[in-house]
């Protein structure tokens, strides 16, 4: 029956036509979000653990710079251990994943990447699935269960909120104070050096264990520092690429942090 | 007093107190459910170490149990096993019912339940969760069609708007085209679901290609079992479903079979799963064999879910008896859900730490809170409404009702329709 087959073929090639479309777009797709981003600017944070002494300032600034609730700290401090009398610490603010599994999950693309590798997060798009909490290696993201209310217990000791408070329902995590980057480029200022362009835990570090800059930049503080000492990245192994490095600490650096 | 209360209750029938036990539920789940919505998920057991709970567990699983729908209907119409026609037709109602429990608890789950509708627009076609939601809501469209003409069973609407009862049952004519799109959505969906965990790097019990083939191997069981578990309990209940039993014995039979891959595949899931220690997987193992998850994995998952049900499916005696073969259906079912409820706590509960060094695993916990549970009440609820309202008035099980024969693809064509004319 000729009749019978031709439909057959006519659904064929819709078929066909319609899984080639969904298929080009799939891997350009997946291209796309398996790229690094190559702006201008690579910002990058290096954490020296032989400096910190989780006294938790940075915690505090960040939870005033950028409004969030007690309970939702972007930037969480673990005693690792002891070296030599001393104890060692590890802040951990959001990694920026170069290449971030949040970003790779977001059914609707509400975490996205930046040209200059912040991992952001359009609160506005987020339908508070909670995949990207899910699939983060590192618990950087803290979900909304309610709504953050009522006074912010370090304002203003610790800074002015510069960001709008997230409404209920969405995860929120650690943008790098990207806010702060951008007024200062805008400014002329440079990032890492000017503290009104830098993120609000790098510039309140008591004992500057923090250092924040330009990858892209060979003369950066952050890209010389990475030059001369070795460092690590948290779970590298999963391959994400992450944007804060860490320098381990060293007993000697300790005894003259110390001192000094 | 109590003779004439007796008779007063005597009065009230079967179907009455069925359907106020149905009402109870849903008033428990719309209070659950306007509890969520005005005071967000704060009402809920979640954490953000644990961020999906049981209202996961009962999307997951009423997606799975509607697999039948795609699977039966495959069988009957492009496979060309006619016979199962009247068994395919129940399957569909029943998707259309798991959909949109599914749509429910999703909807209480999601933060921002106002912005449901973002899938469609914003779209990130690297994500599974994305190609989920855009399959299922694709695919409850494709069951919307294939339920039209079961929907045009229903006594009210043929006497007041007969054509348009007559035009939705002529969807039936495109059943074969709606199958092959379910077909292939549902097979998208359905190993997706898994793969939604698989593909998480950062989780290392999860992280396995094999999640993507178990979700759909289950889901096939899983779904074919409850299509035949409803249409003989209610058959028991209502003279309006009847049943062909032989049919179903012969599928039932089909399922016994495919408990026994089943277990050969979920066996080796974990058998092979890691012989040296792995941090984070193997405390998944443990947390699933020796751990809290331990009763539900070994009683519920294998013993009850697969292989008791297995040996009474494949055993003639028991697979005729009707008891039994409803019970062995019915502990199917409740192994699908096990498994779902195992997979979803047992990657979340292991915190597989960040810290450099010696890998450290803290376990997290979790217990539904009581509005979780009430919410969860009402999406059941819903379903099971929903499915007595369809046997009671739109024939959903009848094995006698056949609509007009047609063959799987030789439709004609509307030119011949208006020549003939």
């Amino acid at each position: 029956m000729p009749h019978q087959l031709s439909r057959r073929d006519i659904l064929k090639v819709a078929a066909l036509g319609a899984a080639a479309v969904a298929g080009s777009r799939l891997i350009r797709n997946a291209e796309a979000s398996g790229s690094v981003p190559h702006g201008k600017h690579q910002w990058a944070m290096v954490i020296d653990q032989s400096k910190c002494t989780g006294c938790g300032y940075c915690t505090l600034a960040c939870q005033a710079h950028n409004d969030t609730a007690p309970q939702n700290q972007w930037n969480v401090i673990t005693e690792v251990g002891e070296l030599g009398g001393h104890k060692v610490f590890l802040p951990r603010p959001c990694m920026q994943c170069a290449k971030a599994p949040c970003v790779e999950v977001c059914p609707v693309g509400a975490s996205y990447y930046r040209d200059d590798g912040i991992v952001m997060m359009d609160y506005d798009k987020c339908i508070g699935c909670r995949y990207c909490q899910v699939a983060c290696p590192y618990q950087a993201r803290v979900f909304n269960w309610k709504k953050f209310e009522g006074e912010n217990p370090t304002v203003p000791e610790w800074g002015e909120p510069e960001v709008e408070r997230r409404p209920r329902g969405v995860p929120e995590k650690c943008s790098f104070c990207y806010h702060r980057i951008d007024r200062g480029l805008a400014h002329g200022q440079m990032p890492g050096v000017d503290a009104d362009a830098t993120p609000a835990c790098v510039v309140v570090c008591p004992t500057g264990a923090r250092i924040f800059g330009d990858l892209n930049d060979p003369e950066s503080e952050v890209s010389q520092i990475l030059k001369e000492h070795a460092s690590y990245r948290l779970r590298d192994e999963l391959g994400t690429g992450a944007r804060v490095y860490y320098l381990p600490a060293d007993p000697k650096e300790m005894e003259l942090e110390v001192e000094s | 007093m109590i003779a004439r209360l007796r008779a007063k209750l005597h009065r009230v029938n079967a179907w009455t107190f069925w359907l106020g036990f149905l009402g109870l539920l849903l008033a428990i789940g719309l209070t659950g459910g306007l509890l969520v919505f005005w005071k967000g998920l704060v009402v809920t057991n979640l954490t953000d170490l644990v961020p999906w709970g049981l209202w996961i567990t009962i999307d997951l699983s009423s997606i799975a149990l509607s697999a039948g729908a795609f699977s039966l209907c495959a069988a009957v119409y492009l496979i060309g096993l006619k016979r199962y026609e009247p068994v395919a037709r129940t399957a569909t109602f029943i998707g259309l019912i798991g959909y949109s429990m599914a749509m429910l608890s999703l909807l209480l789950d999601i933060g921002r339940p106002e912005r449901f509708w973002h899938a469609m627009v914003y779209w990130n076609t690297h994500s599974l969760l994305w190609e989920v939601t855009m399959c299922v809501c694709l695919y409850l469209t494709v069951l919307l069609f294939e339920t039209m003409p079961i929907l045009a069973n229903f006594e009210w609407l043929r006497g007041r708007f007969p054509k348009i009862a007559a035009k939705m049952e002529g969807a039936h004519h495109y059943a074969p085209y709606l199958a092959i799109a379910g077909l292939c959505l549902s097979m998208l969906h359905q190993s997706s679901l898994g793969a939604v965990y698989g593909v998480l790097k950062a989780r290392p019990f999860w992280y396995k290609p094999e999640m993507a083939v178990l979700f759909m191997f289950s889901a096939i069981l899983g779904g074919i079992s409850l299509t035949i578990f409803a249409s003989m309990f209610s058959s028991r209940l209502t003279p309006r479903a009847r049943v062909n039993d032989a049919l179903l014995e012969r599928l039932a039979h089909f399922v016994g079979w495919a408990l026994a891959a089943y277990v050969y595949f979920r066996a080796w899931d974990w058998l092979a799963m890691t012989y040296t220690y792995q941090p984070g997987r193997s405390e998944g193992l443990a947390l699933v064999t020796s751990g809290p998850l331990s009763f539900n994995f070994w009683i519920g998952e294998m013993l009850i879910g697969a292989i008791v049900p297995m040996i009474l499916l494949l055993r003639q005696s028991t697979r005729q008896h009707r008891f039994w073969r409803m019970a062995a259906l019915l502990m199917v079912v409740g192994g699908v859900v096990a498994y779902r409820w195992d997979v979803n706590l047992s990657g979340l509960l292991v915190v597989l730490s960040y810290l450099p060094g010696e890998a450290t695993v803290a376990y997290a916990s979790y217990t539904p809170s009581l509005v979780e549970i009430m919410a969860g009440m009402g999406v059941i609820g819903f379903g099971m409404t929903a499915f007595s309202l369809g046997v009671r008035y739109l024939k959903v099980v009848d094995h006698r009702f056949a609509i007009e024969e047609h063959e799987s693809v030789n439709v004609e064509s509307p030119v011949a329709v208006t020549a003939k004319a």
